[in-house]
């Protein structure tokens, strides 16, 4: 299973390869460094989604929330910042980090308390968490001439720079570093820490867990409350990207793309199997899908074609592995 | 057992107003292998619950290695070395054996980080200490059901257990693999750990206990040395009354027809070869072998699970093709499937309606409407012709005992008036009084007529109800005993693993 697995991830980025190939001979400037920068910039965002994600749906769980999340709190924290008049990235950060985590508490609050289906709650949450925020914060948008400039020099700063032949320069965004550092401590985290093993335990026998003795409802707003923190961090490097706030971004359209990318990459819509390579190579797999359908001659519904397609097809995989795990042991051939 | 492990005091408990455990006292000696006997129901639940700290008895004592505890609580019980290894295991499917035998502890330990070389090292060391050798990346939910028993018990080894309780640890394995755990079991009682065992059936608890605790209805009934019980003895105490088994007669002038099932070398790649027999109506026909023997592969043939790629099946004489269950059923054969919680029954539905889902097509009245009268009629016949203990039709399958349960699944298929019954482990994990019960009933199907085919991993189950008896091999039919009475245990046993008795085969 473990080997299958990984032949997954392995199968996957083949599928990749081939695809930019495919790409490119449309269009020689998609394998190039600069594009590959740029596709960088724009799918940080959703990676450090697709992370937090794929961490709720390990445990067991799912939530989806985390849109909401991240636009109520780039929205709340851009204003706050206009309000505040501390023109400081790391204070924005700061404040949707807590938004963010104030968010996944509530989440879990429910969850772990009320033990109601986690889809459920955060279906609830989601539109709790915008509804309040439309009514009570406001839905002004702001644009890039009333943004803040630690959100716009942050967006456009760069961690490595390159020069064109013209002499102008490209480079690669710091939204780099803080992928990386994402999925670096996620990695920690699922891996060296008990944590993160009970993470997965929980996703395939909860009930074992709870007898082994741990507190399966700290682990829970440990989940949640991190799914949050992911959504908010996301939130602000959005805002950075499009220069402009406004009370109705990411909703739409992340929601179903992250869930996409986390299902191709491997993850298990069931819980407790998974990997952060499949997770991360699912997002390569969307965005390039996302953003070069249209070089390949096909139109942007293809796209959302795609996107239901293979959410359709990695859930029906899961349900005939079962049905095969099933079988074998209706047949009872040993081994 | 001079050195004395644990004792329970007097332990009392009710539930709502039920007396679960009245006034029930237990000792458990160091390196002793104790026997915990005794029907669905009667406390043996609640009182391994009690003992592990996971339920605060409403009065008595555990006492463990002398010390007295009044509200043991289920860390404290671990931390003296109790561990309770329940039915389904509490294993981590999707993670590794090593990190199921480990993790545990480090959770215990309220570590914060896990060290992959500590997570091997601890779960290689207990594997050899019951000198068991299984893959430590595989999967656990690639390994079979004794093999993740075994990982069970080297985890409760791991954590330090002085006592592991077992709860019905045999219900879903082999014989072959019955005998591995009982090897395993000797080990750990060498090493001083003792083990509480909870078993149904009573061969195992003869086998395998120095002593035996019986206990109906929340009492003690007493506390016995191996060698004091028999069979019978320990069926009366734990039943309250006496269950006399006389083999089933088949006259052998009905078998002057025509035989109502017949099998012509049917064979399937890898699950059975060149399988021929007959079964004639009225007939128990047993049909025993070990897991992967084919036994339960050709009876899912039968039924249009699993398609032979050669042979013939006539029914009446005439050949039949069988695709699907569909077919099946309209031949009139119905097929009790072995594990009647995931494939016997909708557990989360009303009894009634698992009774007449067989059948729906008949109960149509005006409009081809599904008619409530027709409904309730044939569900309350059946609920009093099987007996079925069950306040209404309304009740949830999973509110049942084990035979109540077993009982709507008949009740299911003889809705479909099958005239071939495919039985397969028909009392699995069901108690003794429950189990003649079942017992009886196939007993009368067959003297009105139905042609039965019984299999079972039980011989005693099979020698007490069959008239005849296959027994299967390696995918092959190894021997057909014409006279099931005139078998012996021991040679049955014998057969059925293809070892030679050496006069303590049986155990």
């Amino acid at each position: 299973m473990r080997t299958l697995l990984r032949r997954n991830e392995f199968y996957l980025f083949l599928v990749i390869v081939v695809f930019s190939l495919a790409i490119t001979i449309v269009n020689p400037a998609f394998f190039t460094i600069e594009n590959m920068f740029d596709l960088m910039r724009s799918s940080a965002g959703m990676a450090i989604l697709a992370v937090g994600f794929f961490v709720v749906l390990l445990s067991g769980g799912i939530d989806i929330s985390f849109p909401a999340v991240a636009c109520v709190a780039q929205y709340i924290t851009v204003n706050a910042i206009i309000a505040l008049g501390i023109d400081n990235i790391w204070l924005a950060f700061a404040i949707a980090s807590a938004i963010g985590i104030a968010f996944g508490a509530a989440n879990a609050f429910f969850i772990s308390y009320f033990r109601i289906p986690t889809l459920i709650v955060t279906l609830a949450t989601m539109n709790l968490f915008h509804g309040a925020m439309l009514e009570f914060v406001g839905t002004k948008a702001i644009n890039a001439g009333q943004l803040p400039s630690a959100f716009k020099s942050f967006g456009l700063a760069d961690v490595l720079s390159l020069q064109r032949a013209d002499g102008s320069t490209y480079g690669l965004s710091v939204f780099f570093l803080v992928l990386v550092g994402v999925v670096l401590v996620t990695w920690v985290i699922l891996r060296y820490t008990v944590l993160g093993r009970v993470i997965y335990a929980m996703g395939g026998n909860l009930e074992a867990v709870k007898r082994s003795g741990f507190n399966i409802r700290r682990t829970q707003f440990f989940i949640y409350c991190y799914a949050g923190l992911l959504a908010s961090i996301m939130g602000v490097i959005y805002v950075s990207l499009i220069r402009f706030s406004s009370s109705s971004v990411i909703i739409d359209s992340e929601l179903l793309h992250v869930i996409a990318a986390v299902i191709l990459g491997g993850a298990s819509i069931m819980g407790g199997s998974g990997t952060l390579t499949g997770t991360l190579l699912g997002v390569v797999m969307i965005s390039i899908l996302e953003k070069n359908l249209v070089l390949l001659g096909l139109s942007n519904f293809v796209q959302q074609f795609f996107v239901g397609l293979i959410i359709v097809l990695g859930v029906s995989i899961t349900h005939i592995q079962k049905q095969i795990r099933n079988r074998r042991s209706l047949t009872l051939v040993r081994e | 057992m001079a050195d004395l492990f644990l004792e329970a005091r007097r332990i009392s408990k009710a539930y709502e107003g039920v007396q679960a455990l009245d006034d029930v006292s237990l000792t458990i000696g160091r390196g002793e292998v104790h026997c915990l006997v005794g029907e669905n129901g009667s406390g043996k639940s609640t009182l391994i619950k009690c003992i592990g700290g996971v339920v605060n008895p409403d009065s008595g004592q555990i006492v463990i290695n002398g010390r007295a505890h009044e509200h043991l609580q289920a860390i404290d019980a671990i931390r003296e070395g109790i561990q309770i290894i329940y039915q389904d295991l509490s294993l981590y499917p999707n993670v590794t054996v090593a990190e199921n035998i480990s993790l545990n502890q480090f959770v215990e330990r309220r570590a914060s980080f896990v060290n992959w070389n500590e997570v091997r090292s601890i779960a290689a060391r207990g594997l050899a200490e019951i000198e068991e050798d299984i893959a430590l990346e595989a999967l656990a939910q690639d390994l079979s059901v004794a093999k993740r028993q075994i990982v069970a018990i080297t985890r409760s080894l791991t954590q330090g257990a002085k006592l592991i309780i077992m709860d019905e640890p045999t219900s879903a394995i082999t014989r072959e693999d019955v005998d591995h755990l009982f090897s395993v079991i000797a080990r750990l009682k060498q090493k001083g750990i003792s083990t509480l065992f909870i078993s149904h059936k009573l061969s195992e608890v003869f086998e395998i206990a120095d002593a035996v605790t019986i206990i109906r209805d929340g009492r003690k009934v007493g506390d016995y040395a191996r060698g004091e019980l028999d069979d019978k003895k320990l069926t009366y105490l734990m039943t309250g009354r006496t269950i006399e088994y006389s083999p089933y007669r088949f006259p052998p002038e009905k078998k002057q027809s025509a035989p109502l099932l017949e099998v012509r070398s049917l064979s399937r790649q890898g699950h059975f070869r060149d399988v021929s027999f007959s079964l004639w109506a009225g007939e128990i026909l047993g049909l025993t072998g070990l897991i992967g023997s084919g036994r339960t592969e050709l009876a899912l043939a039968l039924f249009g699970l699993n398609a032979p790629d050669s042979g013939e099946i006539l029914l009446d004489g005439s050949p039949v093709r069988i695709g699907s269950p569909e077919d099946a059923v309209r031949l009139g054969i119905g097929y009790l499937p072995e594990d009647r919680l995931t494939q016997g029954l909708f557990i989360g539905q009303s009894i009634g309606d698992n009774i007449i889902i067989t059948v729906l097509k008949k109960l149509l009245g005006f409009l081809r409407l599904l008619n409530p009268r027709k409904i309730k009629s044939t569900q309350e016949g059946w609920l009093s012709d099987l007996k079925i203990k069950a306040p209404s039709a309304r009740v949830r399958a999973w509110s049942l005992s084990g035979g109540n349960q077993q009982r709507v699944v008949l009740a299911k298929w003889l809705a479909t008036k099958p005239r071939v019954f495919i039985l397969d482990g028909p009392t699995i994990g069901i108690d003794i009084a429950s189990k003649s019960t079942i017992h009886e009933i196939i007993r009368s199907l067959a003297e009105q007529g139905m042609a039965i085919l019984l299999i079972s991993d039980e011989i005693p189950e099979i020698l007490h109800n069959c008239n005849r008896v296959l027994v299967m091999r390696g995918g092959r039919l190894e021997k057909e005993m014409p006279d099931a009475a005139a078998v012996g245990e021991a040679e049955m046993l014998s057969l059925v693993s293809g070892k030679v008795s050496n006069g303590t085969a049986a155990t």
